[in-house]
C-alpha cells in the first residue's frame, strides 16, 4: 500500500519537473539575473556595480521622460479600464438575454477584435486615422471637418485614439468573462426577484454586480496589468508621439534597451522592477477593494 | 455526437496552433544555426579568400558591395564575398549590442556595413568588437573630411567609406517657373527668403515647398551643419540653447505655421504621403533620398538639385546619414580585408569599376573625390532635367563643414523634434529648448 503510493507521488514529481526546471531556467533564472543587471550601470559588454547601488531606481525618478511615460500609462488607465468594462458589462448584459436574435452571431462579432493581431490591429487604426485616411476623408465630405485634421499629430487626439482603439480591441475580450459569470448565475434569483418587484436596474445592481464579483476583480486585475504593460499600440500607432505625449512604460523601456542604439539595460531593469511593484500594489488594492469575506 | 465532433475538431484546431508555433521556433532556430554554421565557415582558415559581410539594403548597399567584390576578383580571382542580408540597419546594430553583452564576438561576421551617427557610440562601449583600419594602405585625404569624421575613433581610422550623405535641395523647376521663380531664385538664399518663396508657391499651387518626418526630425541637424554649427560643444556636452539653435528652431517653427513646411507624423508618412504622393514642390534630404523622389514617374525631367538655404545667404553644405564598413574583431583574415576594402571602396586601383557599378546599380553615390572624376558620374540624369547631378553631389560633398558629432545624436534629434512639436502646439521656444537641453544632459548622465 505504502510502496504504491509512493510510486504515484514519485510520477506526480516526475511529471511536474520538466516544466518546473524548464521555468526555473527560462523564466525564474532571469528575473533574478534581471535584478542584478537592475543595480549595475554601464555598457552592456562592460557592466559595472552602480555607486551607490540604488542609482538607477533614484534616477527614473528625475527622468522627466520616464515620468511622462508613468503619466501616460495612468492616464489610459483611469479612462480606458472603466469605460471598458462597464461597456463590456453592458454588453455581456444585453447579450445573455434567451430572447435575443442572432444571439451567437453577436456574441461572436464583439468577440471577433481580439482574434486580431495587436499589430496588425495597431496599423489598421493608424491608416483609419491618418492625415489623409479614412476617416479624415469621411469627415471632410460629410462636411463636419473643413481640412484634414492630423490626429496622430495632436496630443489630445492621439491619446484619444490609443484609447479608443484599446476599447475596441479589449471590450469584447472582457464581455466574454462576465458571459460567463452570468451564464452561472441561476435564472431563479432573477425569478425572485421578479416576483419581489425590482425593476431591472435594482436586478442589475443587487442581485448581478454581486454575483459577477469574482469575475469584476479578475478582469479588472489583468485590464490593470494589461494596461501597465501597454506596448504595442504606443510603438505601432503613434510610435509615443507627437512629442512623447503618447509613450508608455513599457514602450519607454524597449527604447532603453533597444531602440536608438543605446543599450542601457541596467537602468531599463530597473525601470521594469518599478512596473512590477505598481501591477503588485494594484492587483493587491484592486483584490482588497473586492474582497469582503471578512 | 455532435458535441463530440465539435470538441475534437477544437481540439485538432489547438493542436494544429501547437504545432504551428514549434514550426516557427524551430525554424527560427534553423536560421540562427544557418549564419552560425556560416560563421565559422568564415572564421575557419581553410578557406583564406572568403570574407562575410552583413549589409541590409538590396537596392542600395548590397549592390555596392557586389560591384566590389567582382572589382577585387580582379586581383584575386578565387575571392568570395559572403554577402549576409539583414532586414534592417538595427539588425546589424542588435547583433554587435549581443556579441557584445554576451561577451561572445565569434558570432559577429568578418565586416560589417554600420551607420555612421551610431558607430561612434558602439566603439565606445564594445571596443574590443572592432578592428582599426590603421595599417591598411589607404590614401584618406582622398575622402571628404566631414564623412570621415564619423569613422574616426580618437585619430585612429576605424572604417571604409562607402555612400556619401551630402544633402541636395530637389525643386520642381516646373513649379518654380509657374510662380515665376528660377532655380537661381532658391540657390543661395536666406531662409527668410526661402519662407517668402514657399508661401508664394503654397498660395498658387497648394504644394508646400518642403516637408520632413516631424517624428525623426532631422532639418535642424542639417541646418545647423550648413551653419557650421552643432547640437554638440566640442568637449561634448549638448548645445541645444545657443542662439543658433534657437534661430532656425525659429525658421523650421515658422515654415510649419506658414504653409512652407509640412511636417509628417512618422518616416512613412514622409516618403509615402509627401514625396510619392506629390504633395511637395521641394525635397531637402540626403541624396539617399533620390530613389524615392524618382518613384513618381509622371514627374521625370521636371526636377533640379541645388544647394540649401542658410541664415546669412551663403550656399548651404551639409550630410544627413551614410554607412561605412568595418572590420570586426571576429575577422580571421583581417590582412585580406584591409587589402579588399582598401583596394575597392578606399579608392585604390579597383575604386573606380566598384564605385561606377555601385552607382548605376544601386545609386550609391561615393565620397572618394578620385572615384567621382569618373565618366559615369559627368552624365545627365534624365529624372533631374539632366543635370549631372552625380558629379555635382560629389563636389557639393567636399564642401561639407565637419561639426561637433556626438554618441547622443538621435538622442539630441528626437528631443528637438519634440520641442518642435510642442512650440507648434503652443509652447515657449526658449522653455522647450532649456527642457530639451536639460533632458539631454540628464540621458547623458551630466
Amino acid at each position: 500500500m505504502k510502496t504504491i503510493k509512493r510510486k504515484q507521488q514519485l510520477a506526480g514529481w516526475g511529471f511536474l519537473l520538466p516544466a518546473s526546471i524548464l521555468i526555473a531556467i527560462m523564466s525564474f533564472y532571469p528575473i533574478i539575473q534581471a535584478i542584478f543587471m537592475s543595480l549595475k550601470t554601464g555598457s552592456s559588454a562592460n557592466l559595472q556595480w552602480a555607486n551607490p547601488l540604488t542609482y538607477n531606481y533614484t534616477r527614473m525618478f528625475k527622468d522627466a521622460l520616464f515620468l511622462r511615460s508613468v503619466g501616460n500609462t495612468f492616464l489610459y488607465l483611469i479612462i480606458q479600464v472603466p469605460i471598458m468594462l462597464i461597456l463590456a458589462i453592458l454588453l455581456a448584459q444585453l447579450l445573455n438575454n434567451k430572447d435575443l436574435k442572432f444571439r451567437g452571431l453577436f456574441r461572436t462579432m464583439v468577440f471577433l477584435p481580439c482574434a486580431t493581431a495587436l499589430v496588425s490591429y495597431s496599423l489598421i487604426f493608424k491608416s483609419l486615422f491618418a492625415t489623409q485616411g479614412l476617416v479624415n476623408t469621411i469627415l471632410v465630405n460629410l462636411g463636419i471637418f473643413e481640412t484634414n485634421y492630423n490626429f496622430l499629430g495632436n496630443t489630445n487626439s492621439a491619446r484619444a485614439i490609443i484609447i479608443i482603439a484599446l476599447i475596441w480591441r479589449w471590450t469584447g475580450y472582457n464581455m466574454v468573462f462576465y458571459l460567463a459569470g452570468l451564464q452561472n448565475i441561476e435564472y431563479s434569483v432573477y425569478e425572485a426577484a421578479k416576483i419581489d418587484g425590482a425593476n431591472s436596474w435594482k436586478t442589475f445592481w443587487k442581485i448581478t454586480v454581486p454575483l459577477l464579483k469574482p469575475t469584476i476583480i479578475m478582469t479588472v486585475i489583468m485590464s490593470i496589468n494589461g494596461t501597465l504593460q501597454l506596448f504595442d499600440e504606443s510603438v505601432n500607432l503613434t510610435s509615443g508621439g507627437p512629442a512623447n505625449s503618447t509613450i508608455t512604460m513599457s514602450h519607454y523601456i524597449y527604447n532603453n534597451s533597444f531602440g536608438q542604439g543605446v543599450a542601457n539595460f541596467g537602468y531599463a531593469s530597473a525601470m521594469s522592477f518599478f512596473v512590477f511593484i505598481l501591477v503588485a500594489i494594484l492587483s493587491r488594492i484592486s483584490m482588497k477593494v473586492g474582497d469582503k469575506r471578512d | 455526437m455532435k458535441k463530440k465532433l465539435l470538441s475534437l475538431m477544437l481540439a485538432g484546431a489547438l493542436a494544429v496552433t501547437a504545432f504551428a508555433g514549434c514550426g516557427s521556433s524551430s525554424s527560427g532556430s534553423d536560421s540562427s544555426s544557418d549564419s552560425s554554421s556560416s560563421d565559422t565557415a568564415s572564421e575557419s582558415t581553410d578557406d583564406e579568400n572568403t570574407l562575410t559581410v552583413y549589409a541590409w539594403d538590396a537596392n542600395f548597399n548590397i549592390p555596392a558591395l557586389k560591384a566590389a567584390e567582382a572589382a577585387y576578383q580582379e586581383k584575386n580571382p578565387d575571392f568570395v564575398l559572403n554577402i549576409e542580408e539583414q532586414s534592417q540597419s538595427s539588425d546589424v546594430e542588435d547583433a554587435v549590442t549581443l556579441a557584445g553583452s554576451s561577451g561572445d564576438y565569434s558570432t559577429l561576421p568578418d565586416i560589417v556595413l554600420f551607420q555612421d551617427h551610431y558607430i561612434q557610440k558602439y566603439v565606445a562601449d564594445y571596443p574590443d568588437a572592432w578592428n582599426t583600419m590603421a595599417d591598411a594602405d589607404i590614401d584618406w585625404s582622398d575622402f571628404g573630411a566631414e564623412k570621415l569624421s564619423y569613422s574616426t575613433v580618437d585619430g585612429v581610422h576605424y572604417g571604409v567609406p562607402v555612400d556619401n550623405g551630402t544633402v541636395i535641395f530637389a525643386y520642381r523647376v516646373d513649379i518654380l517657373e509657374e510662380c515665376g521663380y528660377t532655380m537661381d531664385d532658391v540657390t543661395g538664399i536666406t531662409w527668410d527668403r526661402f519662407i517668402e518663396i514657399g508661401k508664394d508657391v503654397y498660395e498658387k499651387t497648394g504644394k508646400y515647398l518642403l516637408s520632413m518626418d516631424g517624428d525623426g526630425n532631422d532639418l535642424p541637424y542639417m541646418m545647423l551643419q550648413a551653419e557650421g554649427a552643432s547640437q554638440f560643444n566640442e568637449d561634448g556636452t549638448p548645445n541645444l540653447t545657443s542662439d543658433t539653435v534657437k534661430d532656425i528652431v525659429d525658421v523650421i517653427t515658422r515654415m510649419s505655421q506658414e504653409n512652407v513646411l509640412y511636417l509628417a507624423n512618422d518616416w512613412s508618412d514622409y516618403t509615402d504621403q509627401t514625396i510619392m504622393g506629390d504633395m511637395v514642390a521641394g525635397v531637402m534630404n540626403g541624396n539617399w533620398i533620390i530613389p524615392t523622389i524618382e518613384q513618381v514617374e509622371a514627374n521625370s525631367g521636371k526636377w533640379e538639385i541645388t544647394t540649401m538655404p542658410t541664415l546669412s545667404g551663403e550656399e548651404g553644405y551639409a550630410s544627413n546619414g551614410g554607412s561605412s564598413l568595418y572590420i570586426t574583431s571576429n575577422c580571421s583574415n583581417v590582412e585580406l580585408a584591409q587589402d579588399f576594402l582598401a583596394y575597392t571602396f578606399g579608392g585604390g586601383e579597383g575604386a573606380i569599376a566598384t564605385y561606377d557599378s555601385a552607382l548605376t546599380d544601386g545609386g550609391v553615390i561615393t565620397c572618394c573625390l578620385s572615384a567621382g572624376e569618373s565618366e559615369v558620374y559627368q552624365q545627365g540624369v534624365a529624372y533631374f532635367n539632366d543635370q549631372a547631378i552625380y558629379s555635382k553631389i560629389v563636389e557639393m560633398g567636399g564642401n561639407v563643414k565637419t561639426v561637433t558629432q556626438s554618441d547622443y545624436h538621435y538622442s539630441a534629434r528626437s528631443l528637438v523634434a519634440a520641442a518642435i512639436i510642442n512650440i507648434n502646439q503652443g509652447a515657449e521656444l526658449d522653455s522647450e529648448l532649456a527642457s530639451a537641453q536639460e533632458q539631454l544632459e540628464f540621458e547623458m548622465g551630466l
